[in-house]
């Protein structure tokens, strides 16, 4: 049975938003991955259904407008289809938006890609009393096309079917050619006829579809062609057909072109579309005119991201606190399970404390991820760009930045990731070096801690209030600084479809939020888990032999102390052990060898220590603090920790300031840097950016703790 | 005029496009192409980006951009503007006249 299974390669292409990622999970169901194309990190999914005997893979292309050589998206769209030759290209078209998303239809044509258009929303095209000649507009277009609604599953199986008899050419619709005005059919067959003595040229890429992006000024058609003998020739009759064409100066043939193909889009809907015309208001007008109304825009977004973090964070409080008494038991479970030896330590203390630790923003993470999906799907995302990208352009950035910034408040690691929506590279590494200053969900611990300590009663929510708002002010400035020096004069145009309103399937928003999850597990959870044991040996190593020493001898000391007092002093004494240890090991001496460097901040060595361990995850400087107090393990207890941090004469108001400010700025931890890595591409940025923030944090907390102790002297 | 001049309602037609570099490519990609209809929609809240329709999609794009595309108006939006907003219409139809000549 199996070795009959005939393999079809099928791609999907199609403009955002017209289904196609409905349509490949419609098609592979649970048969799917999800990677990366080589070189960029654009996602790349792909699945395969058995059907009727044949296996047919689907490879889902970046969704694209266009085929230009511009966005990344739209070059690995058209180099997949001429490179790799996917036997069956599946054009998906919404079938409530024909005339823009025949555009790219038009292009596809122009590669001579063996094409089935799957008519996608095709319910509501009908529900619109819209009626569409299929068959007419499978002449014109030369194509086999078959209605489908993703969503609901419907057409699937029919279209399989045309794939298959594509595949097989078993075809009934001849190719059609799209055919330009006469100046430039004539160009681009004098183009064409000379591509053509290049036959081994000819056979890679279609001589006409060449010819027309040689006119349209194609980088990478130039690149292609520039190399090899027959340019000698191509350039003299290009230059020729540019001269005699261009009128206005810069691109008007590529206007023209463009022009045409939408003269025979346009055409071809009117040839095939009956319905009712005339203005009627959609259902997307209305929403608009109170979501994005002049008055209402600004609140209405403010009062949805308010929403948004709501039902984050205070929905994710209870699993979070599940998720910290499993893996607080865990640890006991396997501390009494396993001998008293460095094993133990390193997978207790180390990797599950640390496995733990990332576990636990889990639920933050997906609910998070849960709103921002269904944010996008509805539509509103692209609202919310359009609503604040005046206050983004003024800071140089993009509107489309606003998403990775708030994702930031979670974790850094999404945050990063989701900066992919970005094409410029400067936008996207501007957007990149100012996320960490949005404070994320792990550094909350640490503000509570030090803002308990030293900040008056009535004054803390404001307090916390003011670093958050602190973190974006500083976010701002920074991106402004990027924007105008290195990353200057590179920026996307904002030039953004809005699309129209749709509730989104419970089943698409949930895939789409496992996708993310998982990608921040993968990503999150193995970085962690070696940094934790880092950390971990840091901390334990070099072993404070002295300290263990005197430790046995105070031990029998107080075995003979009567039986209350007892564990009491042995409590005390493993305690302070723990402190001696951790001023002994690596960590310590690195706490103390940077005491010179943080002492203007007002920080003494104990603290350079809680920092450096900070490095692992923010909320470990709140444990770490709690173990060079000789506290011992004060679990999620920090009242304790308070209290000795106000004993402690050396620790004031600027200080806890200067504190909050650097806690705030500085490098986030391990796994979101090297998560930055993976995203910038080049070690420059992520030195670049681990030495920005910091310079940031040590100038902004000199700057407080000075002027305060100014005010407060 | 260019198309960022337009008012709320405006209907227009595109006579030119300066479809050179990045920018262009994807204004033409967009459907904003000489001969192409659209209808002003509206600023966003803060005065920039706008929002159009053209070719049966919402498009929202900066002034900056819009600098780029030449429009000639076509007609208005006349139903649901609210009466108290006719005379203000009026009054712009007559600056457009005066911009004209």
């Amino acid at each position: 049975m199996k070795e009959k299974l005939k393999h079809i390669k099928a791609a999907l292409a199609g403009n955002p938003n017209s289904g196609k990622t409905s349509l490949f999970n419609g098609l592979v169901g649970a048969h799917m991955k999800v990677g990366n194309w080589a070189g960029v990190t654009v996602e790349k999914f792909e699945g395969y259904v058995r059907y009727k005997g044949y296996k047919i893979t689907f490879t889902d292309l970046p969704g694209t407008y266009s085929l230009t050589a511009y966005s990344p998206e739209e070059v690995i769209a058209r180099n997949y289809i001429i490179d790799e030759k996917p036997d069956v290209v599946v054009n998906v078209v919404d079938g409530t938006n024909l005339e823009r998303n025949l555009y790219l239809t038009t292009q596809l044509m122009e590669l001579e890609a063996d094409m089935v258009m799957a008519l996608n929303m095709y319910d509501e095209v009908k529900a619109s009393g819209l009626e569409i000649d299929v068959k007419q507009l499978q002449v014109l277009f030369g194509c086999h096309i078959v209605p489908t609604n993703a969503v609901k599953k419907e057409g699937l199986n029919s279209l399989l079917d045309h794939i298959i008899r594509v595949y097989e050419k078993d075809i009934i619709v001849k190719k059609n050619k799209l055919s330009y005005d006469l100046q430039i059919e004539g160009a681009v067959d004098s183009i064409s006829n000379v591509l053509r003595e290049d036959a081994e040229l000819a056979q890679k890429y279609p001589a006409r579809w060449m010819a027309v992006k040689l006119l349209e000024a194609d980088q990478l058609v130039y690149n292609q062609v520039t190399g090899r003998a027959v340019w000698l020739n191509t350039e003299r009759v290009v230059k020729a057909a540019i001269a005699g064409n261009e009128d206005a100066p810069g691109a008007g043939l590529r206007a023209r072109i463009a022009s045409d193909r939408y003269a025979f889009v346009r055409g071809a809907v009117k040839e095939t579309v009956k319905g009712p015309l005339g203005e009627k208001k959609s259902i997307t007008d209305y929403i608009d005119a109170v979501l994005i109304n002049r008055f209402l825009g600004l609140p209405v977004f403010l009062v949805i991201m308010w929403m948004l973090f709501q039902f984050t964070f205070k929905l994710g409080e209870a699993p979070m606190g599940w998720i910290e008494s499993f893996f607080a038991w865990f640890g006991a479970v396997v501390k009494d399970s396993l001998p008293d030896n460095e094993l133990r330590s390193v997978i207790s203390d180390g990797i599950i404390a640390g496995v733990g630790g990332v576990v636990v923003f889990l639920p933050n993470i997906l609910l998070l991820f849960l709103g921002l999906t269904f944010l996008e799907a509805t539509g509103y995302m692209a609202r919310a760009a359009f609503v604040v990208d005046k206050v983004f352009h003024r800071l140089g950035l993009h509107g489309k930045s606003f998403i990775p910034m708030v994702t930031g408040f979670g974790c850094s690691v999404p945050a990063f990731m989701a900066c992919r929506t970005l094409k410029n590279r400067g936008d996207r590494l501007a957007t990149m070096m100012v996320i960490p200053f949005m404070s994320c969900g792990a550094k909350l611990p640490v503000y509570i801690l030090i803002i308990g300590a030293f900040i008056p009663e009535g004054m803390r929510g404001n307090a916390l209030f003011g670093i958050y708002l602190f973190g974006i002010l500083v976010a701002a400035l920074s991106a402004k600084l990027f924007k105008s020096t290195i990353f200057k004069g590179e920026s996307e145009p904002f030039v953004m479809e809005l699309p129209v309103y749709r509730l989104p399937t419970a089943g698409s928003i949930l895939v789409q939020m496992w996708i993310k999850a998982w990608m921040y597990l993968k990503k999150a959870g193995t970085v962690i888990l070696a940094a934790s044991v880092i950390i971990w040996f840091a901390g334990s190593y070099p072993k404070d032999t002295a300290g263990a020493e005197i430790f046995e001898g105070s031990a029998l000391e107080a075995a003979s102390l009567p039986e209350d007092e007892r564990q009491e002093a042995v409590n005390r004494l493993e305690n302070e052990l723990a402190a001696r240890q951790l001023e002994h090991s690596f960590a310590g001496r690195a706490g103390k060898a940077i005491e010179p460097v943080i002492k203007p901040l007002g920080f003494d060595w104990k603290l350079g220590v809680a920092l450096i361990a900070g490095l692992a995850a923010k909320e470990v400087v709140v444990s770490t603090m709690g173990t060079i107090y000789a506290l011992g393990d004060t679990g999620g207890d920090v009242s304790t920790l308070t209290e000795r941090l106000k004993a402690n004469p050396d620790y004031t108001l600027p200080m806890a300031l200067s504190l909050l400010v650097f806690v705030l700025l500085y490098v986030p931890c391990i796994a979101a840097t090297a998560v930055f890595h993976k995203e910038a591409g080049e070690l420059k940025w992520t030195l670049f950016y681990i030495a920005y923030s910091l310079t940031t944090a040590w100038v902004f907390a000199f700057l407080v703790y000075r002027t305060v102790l100014v005010f407060s002297a | 005029m260019k198309l960022a001049e337009l008012q709320r309602g405006d209907k227009a037609v595109v006579t030119s496009v300066d479809s050179s570099g990045e920018t262009g490519m994807r204004l033409i990609d967009m459907g904003l192409v000489a001969g192409a209809h659209l209808k002003f929609l509206r600023k966003a809240p803060l005065g920039d980006p706008i929002e159009i329709q053209i070719r049966g999609f919402l498009l929202a794009l900066r002034k900056e951009e819009a600098a780029r595309i030449s429009v000639e108006v076509t007609g208005h939006m006349g139903d649901g503007v609210p009466m108290g907003k006719r005379e203000r219409k009026g009054r712009m139809k007559g600056r457009r006249h005066e911009g004209k000549a």
